[in-house]
């Protein structure tokens, strides 16, 4: 999956999690920027794009997605990496 | 403060020739019987005798390469820790030993199944020699309660520091585990782990905020990096030996007497209170920030362990304020796991997640008040082996939960929330100082009785006053209670450290040009900060001697005990 289609789906997660459709996203948005993205809306973040993308986040990955960007990079190296397997 | 200076020399070499303290606290107590010898942070034989050793050391052996100052930091990081109590060098070194072993096999093995049966067998291991040292006495207290049965123990020494130096080792074994290190040299290993200033109580570091810069380090004198570790570690010092050491000798008689049962009216048992509160965040702040200084002066910086938490507008923000190493521990080790995973079952089974007001009641159980209340109940247990430390924690849970279910809830009836905000920031405020508060009254009573004792004075059940306490029959006057003056005391102390705690900018904000730590506060200073000026030299200098010359009585940070 590639880069623009990542986001554009994140996007649309973000706003279903915020119950916010007007929701832009940009690359180094962090959760200071967002509100109510705090530790606990994180994990329901989490869980739903491991959902999304049918892939799964380790626990160490997690608390490192401190910005959107992060986000898409990991889930991009990981549908990556699936694909290498499959391979 | 003001004293002939052949006295301070008379007590500066008595500190020198007998550094043995007596407990604190019950528990500390029953260590105490053993001869052992502490060199803390606070103490002179450290202060002038270890760490001029330790950094004229590592300055000229890194004229030689930086290989030989690094091995020359791991030996004194070990020296340190005998200090204490040569006798549970084997155990950390063991430690050590172990969890390397299990890194080494974790990096050479190709399959992922293997990293983690590997990283269980470790996590069950490190987590098994934890809870033998510091919960045997605790369980088989609380069997015999239950069951009365009649169980003996041999009350075990709490070593020094194995909280954190074996969740030091879990977070890199955990990060092992994720694949993310390749491989790791064992003199990296070491001083990881062993670094003097974060090995007994922290900060928690992370592998990739610590090993670039041991490796990238050369360890010469630098004269930036000493003056500004020479800075935290003077303003450290002084929240330590002076602030938090000054108001102790207000609490302590207060919790001693509620621990021997004398019932403690109204305004001792607020005084206590919030005496302890400011007592412990001096305490643990001045360690944290002697921590950064004395890394700093290596050319080391560790992340910020405290950003005024009293300063919190909610107990959420209060817990990304305090003891932040911790809670990044917390959160991503246990609280992580537990909501991830039920989050998972109910994103599977097509069930719905946190969704801002429109949660469901279902939802926020499992995803936020499930996995909080489990957390801060082992945060609680972690803490001390004690029914009130799980009350601490528990209550922390609980005003958790209730702090996110407000959040989720409050835009129902309060849409706009800056407004909200506005209006409502001292309440905000006051609630959660008073949560903290009375958490950490639990926290430092000496059982469930004794702080049960303290919080019923704080509602009133025992009278308001000191002269209920003084009957013409009561020859057994509590030391306060004949004491107004100490009284009047003990209030001003409150609020002069209450005034340091909540109004100017922190340490950090002060010295954000210098980078003190890893990651920093988030807002920006209004006024102009630290500079390395006369000004600023002279300043340092005077907390710096009046950090010394409260040195007197030698005590130990309360951390130190976990």
């Amino acid at each position: 999956m590639d880069h623009p289609t990542i986001f554009s789906q994140l996007t649309e997660l973000f706003r279903d999690v915020f119950v916010d459709s007007a929701l832009v996203l940009t690359p180094d948005a962090t959760a200071d920027d967002i509100p109510g993205w705090d530790s606990m809306t994180h994990i329901t973040l989490v869980a739903a794009a491991e959902y999304r993308f049918g892939l799964k986040f380790r626990i160490v990955e997690i608390e490192e997605l401190t910005n959107v960007g992060d986000f898409v990079s990991l889930i991009e190296r990981k549908t990556c990496d699936a694909r290498d397997q499959i391979k | 403060m003001r004293r002939p200076s052949s006295i301070v020399m008379a007590r500066l070499v008595r500190a020198m020739t007998i550094w043995r303290i007596p407990g604190r606290r019950n528990h500390i107590e029953n260590r105490s019987n053993r001869e052992d010898i502490r060199m803390i942070f606070n103490s002179y034989v450290f202060l002038f005798g270890y760490l001029p050793i330790v950094l004229t050391g590592t300055f000229l052996l890194a004229r030689i390469g930086a290989t030989a100052a690094h091995i020359w930091l791991i030996l004194m990081s070990l020296a340190f820790y005998a200090a204490w109590n040569a006798a549970y060098l084997p155990l950390l070194l063991g430690s050590i030993v172990f969890n390397y072993a299990v890194a080494i096999h974790m990096t050479r093995t190709g399959s992922d199944a293997n990293r983690l049966w590997l990283l269980r067998l470790a996590v069950t291991a490190n987590l098994g020699l934890l809870g033998y040292y510091k919960y045997t006495g605790f369980f088989l207290e609380n069997i015999n309660t239950a069951m009365s049965t009649e169980y003996t123990w041999q009350a075990l020494i709490l070593p020094l520091g194995i909280s954190f130096y074996t969740f030091q080792q879990l977070t890199l074994l955990a990060d092992i585990g994720a694949g993310r290190i390749k491989n790791i040299r064992f003199r990296d290993f070491l001083l990881f782990v062993t670094f003097f200033p974060h090995l007994i109580a922290g900060p928690i570091v992370h592998h990739r905020e610590m090993m670039p810069q041991f490796q990238k380090a050369d360890y010469r004198l630098n004269l930036e990096n000493l003056a500004v570790g020479l800075v935290l570690l003077s303003i450290g010092l002084f929240k330590k030996a002076v602030l938090a050491d000054g108001i102790a000798d207000h609490v302590t008689p207060i919790f001693q007497d509620a621990a021997s049962g004398k019932p403690i009216t109204l305004v001792f048992a607020w005084a206590a209170s919030v005496g302890f509160t400011l007592q412990m965040y001096f305490d643990f702040s001045g360690y944290s920030e002697m921590a950064l200084g004395l890394a700093r002066m290596v050319g080391i910086k560790l992340p910020m362990n405290f950003n005024s938490p009293l300063k919190a507008l909610s107990i959420i923000d209060y817990w990304s304020r305090w003891h932040i190493t911790l809670t990044r521990f917390l959160t991503a080790y246990v609280y992580n796991p537990i909501a991830l995973a039920l989050t998972r079952r109910r994103v599977a089974r097509g069930k719905q997640g946190l969704a801002g007001p429109r949660t469901t009641w279902r939802a926020f159980m499992a995803i936020v008040a499930l996995p909080t209340l489990a957390t801060m109940f082992l945060s609680g247990l972690w803490h001390g082996a004690g029914n009130q430390y799980l009350i601490f924690g528990l209550l922390h849970g609980v005003a958790l939960v209730v702090n996110h279910a407000w959040r989720l809830a409050r835009p129902w009836f309060w849409p706009d929330t800056a407004h909200y905000q506005r209006i409502t920031w001292p309440v905000a405020w006051l609630l959660t100082f008073l949560v903290g508060t009375l958490a950490l009254t639990w926290f430092h009573a000496a059982s469930v009785a004794a702080g049960a004792n303290i919080v019923m004075g704080m509602a009133g059940s025992h009278g308001f006053a000191p002269s209920a306490m003084i009957g013409p029959d009561d020859a057994d006057l509590s030391v306060l209670a004949g004491h107004g003056g100490e009284l009047i005391t003990f209030y001003l102390w409150i609020a002069v450290l209450l005034g340091i705690a909540l109004i100017p900018p922190n340490t950090l904000e002060v010295m954000r040009s210098w980078q003190p730590a890893i990651t920093m506060p988030a807002a920006a200073p209004r006024r102009p900060g630290f500079t390395l000026s006369p000004r600023w030299a002279f300043s340092t200098a005077v907390l710096a001697v009046a950090g010394v010359l409260s040195l007197g009585r030698v005590s130990e940070f309360l951390y130190w005990q976990f």
